[in-house]
């Protein structure tokens, strides 16, 4: 059997590159991605720790942050669309039209 | 199969949301009946009428007995009904204030009152919410609502640049709240909070510290970005000045306090579990950027809604001292737990911490009022074909406001002077019961600090009445059109701010009341 240590190093090495990837990334598609990576390296996170501990919080859990994840991602690819119609683009470096 | 035994009590904590729930989709089907030319005009009045009959009803929950509902996945405290009560003026200001909004704009819409609303019933849900998933999804119940809200217009470029900045970061630090939660959960092996300081304490004891560690501060994070607090700031100023205004409003005001209360319980309950040393670092590190740096950010502002995204900053500051306070305690000194019992022959750190527990209630109150008010008479005076060119909320704007609108301007000016925190306002004194409470615990320096951080505030606040009472109208300044709806906005948020600025009693101990947490 897969030792648990195994899965979570995993969902943080996953939880991190998603990380990097909102902060560094250009393209607000892929930005977008990272974030649905993040939210799954929590999932696997919790069903890990649910695996461990042998009850079943930790699944449902994940249940519950699937749903939220489509949830959010149908209201960030309506914006991205909205994005994309007003400027033609979906580069970050282009959105910036407010001075700081 | 075993079915959860549920009663009526455990659904009276939800009366407020439900009820805002409800009028968000009569709203929403409404829109199915309407043509496109058909007058909206009710729909403002309709969603400020839910928003006042859920603040009633709230009201009447105060005097509930603080008690778990939903088999400890809820806790009903007065607490929450406070918030509650708190969002709904919020609410039914923001609706007002966009009656007269979208009308200029020809915008008026059922949805924009209905995800309105839904947010609402997101951050009372959020505020009653003693586990971490379901924090989490009232979290997300009202960030993706206000997500949308922030980018309803869609002509112009602004609002959908604002909108897609507040989504990437509110998405973000939605997740990293949640990977904290789910380290937590791990370390821990419960969601409840209620039921987490004994593992924590046994998760501490067996050298899975770093696990806690890691949750906490990661939620701490998490948080952090949602009430703006510094380092964590950077998306407000763009997403406040890009929002439809009312939206503005209501994220400076309702969210924040949603935010606020869902962090206090979240570290009250990790608190009790672990040294509330952690905490209180954080929090205290926290609450002195944010005051500093959102003052200082402010001063240069000419543009009176990025002044007011960056005070709204400074405001969250003055807020995290509040929280800081609470978990001040000397070290090695286990940090107990604020029960619903009565505070007679309680220990002075007690008595401290259920006072800054107050004055963070009473502080969300009083910033409510003032903020939502304030962004009423900046919704007024902004026009849409000066938005492109940057110039609709310059501070030229308000140049002999006195003159042309006397009581737009007398309402702004004590406006200003409760942000500011000048007598005879309810800034002045939300900022007195925090102060206390923060010196009373201890904290006697960085309430110097944010003392001296808040006079530095006055200047900027200050510089607006300057300009509306001693400046000549500017040549060829376009005609202000009023809203009846948005005006009673501004009538019942000045006499708010000035009366309970005169006579505060009656609100302080109500709010004593309002001041027990339910933990166990």
């Amino acid at each position: 059997m897969v030792p648990i240590s195994y899965y979570l190093i995993l969902a943080a090495a996953l939880f991190c590159l998603g990380m990097f990837g909102v902060l560094i990334r250009r393209n607000a598609l892929v930005v977008f991605m990272c974030v649905e990576l993040m939210l799954n390296a929590a999932n696997l996170t919790f069903l890990a720790f649910a695996k461990q501990n042998g009850h079943l919080t930790g699944h449902v859990s994940a249940f519950f942050v699937i749903a939220v994840a489509a949830a959010e991602a149908s209201i960030g690819l309506a914006i991205v669309i909205a994005v994309f119609r007003s400027r033609g683009t979906v580069s970050i470096e282009e959105i910036r039209t407010m001075k700081h | 199969m075993n079915l959860p035994n549920l009663t009526s009590a455990d659904f009276l904590p939800l009366l407020p949301a439900i009820i805002l729930v409800v009028g968000a989709c009569i709203l929403l089907l409404s829109e199915v009946f309407l043509s496109a030319h058909s007058s909206r005009g009710y729909q403002a009045v309709l969603s400020t009428a839910t928003s006042v009959i859920a603040g009633a009803v709230s009201l009447t929950l105060l005097t509930e007995p603080a008690r778990a509902v939903f088999l400890g996945f809820g806790a009903m405290d007065p607490f929450s009904s406070f918030l509650t009560f708190t969002v709904c003026v919020s609410l039914a200001l923001a609706s007002l204030t966009a009656a007269g909004f979208l009308r200029k704009r020809g915008a008026e819409r059922g949805e924009f009152y209905a995800l309105m609303l839904f947010a609402g019933a997101g951050m009372s849900l959020l505020g009653l919410s003693n586990e971490l998933i379901t924090l989490f999804v009232n979290v997300e119940v009202l960030s993706i609502a206000t997500y949308a809200l922030t980018s309803y217009l869609r002509r112009g470029t602004r609002p959908s640049e604002a909108g897609f900045k507040y989504f990437i970061l509110g998405a973000f630090s939605s997740a990293v709240l949640l990977y904290g939660s789910a380290l937590l959960y791990g370390a821990t092996g419960t969601t409840l909070l209620s039921d987490m300081s004994g593992p924590l304490r046994a998760a501490m004891a067996n050298n899975n510290g770093a696990l806690v560690y890691a949750g906490a501060v990661l939620v701490a994070a998490g948080f952090s970005f949602k009430v703006a607090a510094v380092p964590f700031h950077m998306w407000t100023p763009d997403v406040y000045e890009g929002a439809p205004t009312p939206v503005t409003a209501l994220m400076s005001a309702g969210v924040k306090a949603a935010a606020f209360v869902a962090l206090v319980r979240v570290f009250i309950s990790v608190g009790s579990g672990i040294d509330a040393q952690l905490p209180f670092a954080i929090f205290s590190t926290l609450a002195l950027l944010t005051m500093v740096a959102g003052n200082l950010l402010a001063i240069p502002q000419r543009n009176v809604k990025r002044m007011l995204a960056y005070s709204s900053i400074a405001h969250a500051g003055y807020l995290l001292l509040g929280v800081a306070a609470l978990f001040v305690s000397a070290p090695g000194q286990e940090f107990k737990l604020l029960g619903p019992t009565a505070l007679i022959g309680a220990s002075p750190e007690d008595v401290a911490r259920v006072d800054a527990l107050r004055g963070i209630l009473y502080y969300l109150l009083a910033y409510t009022f003032t903020a939502v008010g304030a962004f009423g008479v900046v919704s007024l005076l902004e026009r849409r074909e000066d938005e492109e060119k940057g110039t609709a909320w310059d501070l030229e704007r308000f140049s002999g406001l006195a003159q042309r609108r006397p009581g737009w301007a007398f309402a702004m000016a004590a406006f200003m002077l409760s942000l500011a925190g000048i007598p005879p306002t309810i800034g002045f004194i939300g900022k007195l019961i925090l102060f206390r409470a923060a010196v009373d615990a201890g904290l006697v320096g960085l309430t110097i600090i944010a003392v001296l951080s808040s006079a530095a505030g006055a200047y900027y606040y200050l510089r607006v009445v300057v300009y509306m009472y001693m400046r000549p109208v500017p040549e060829g300044a376009h005609t202000l059109e009023r809203s009846w709806m948005t005006e009673l906005a501004l009538v019942v948020s000045t006499v708010a701010v000035v009366l309970l600025g005169i006579l505060p009693g009656p609100l302080t101990e109500w709010i004593a009341q309002a001041g027990t947490l339910f933990t166990r």
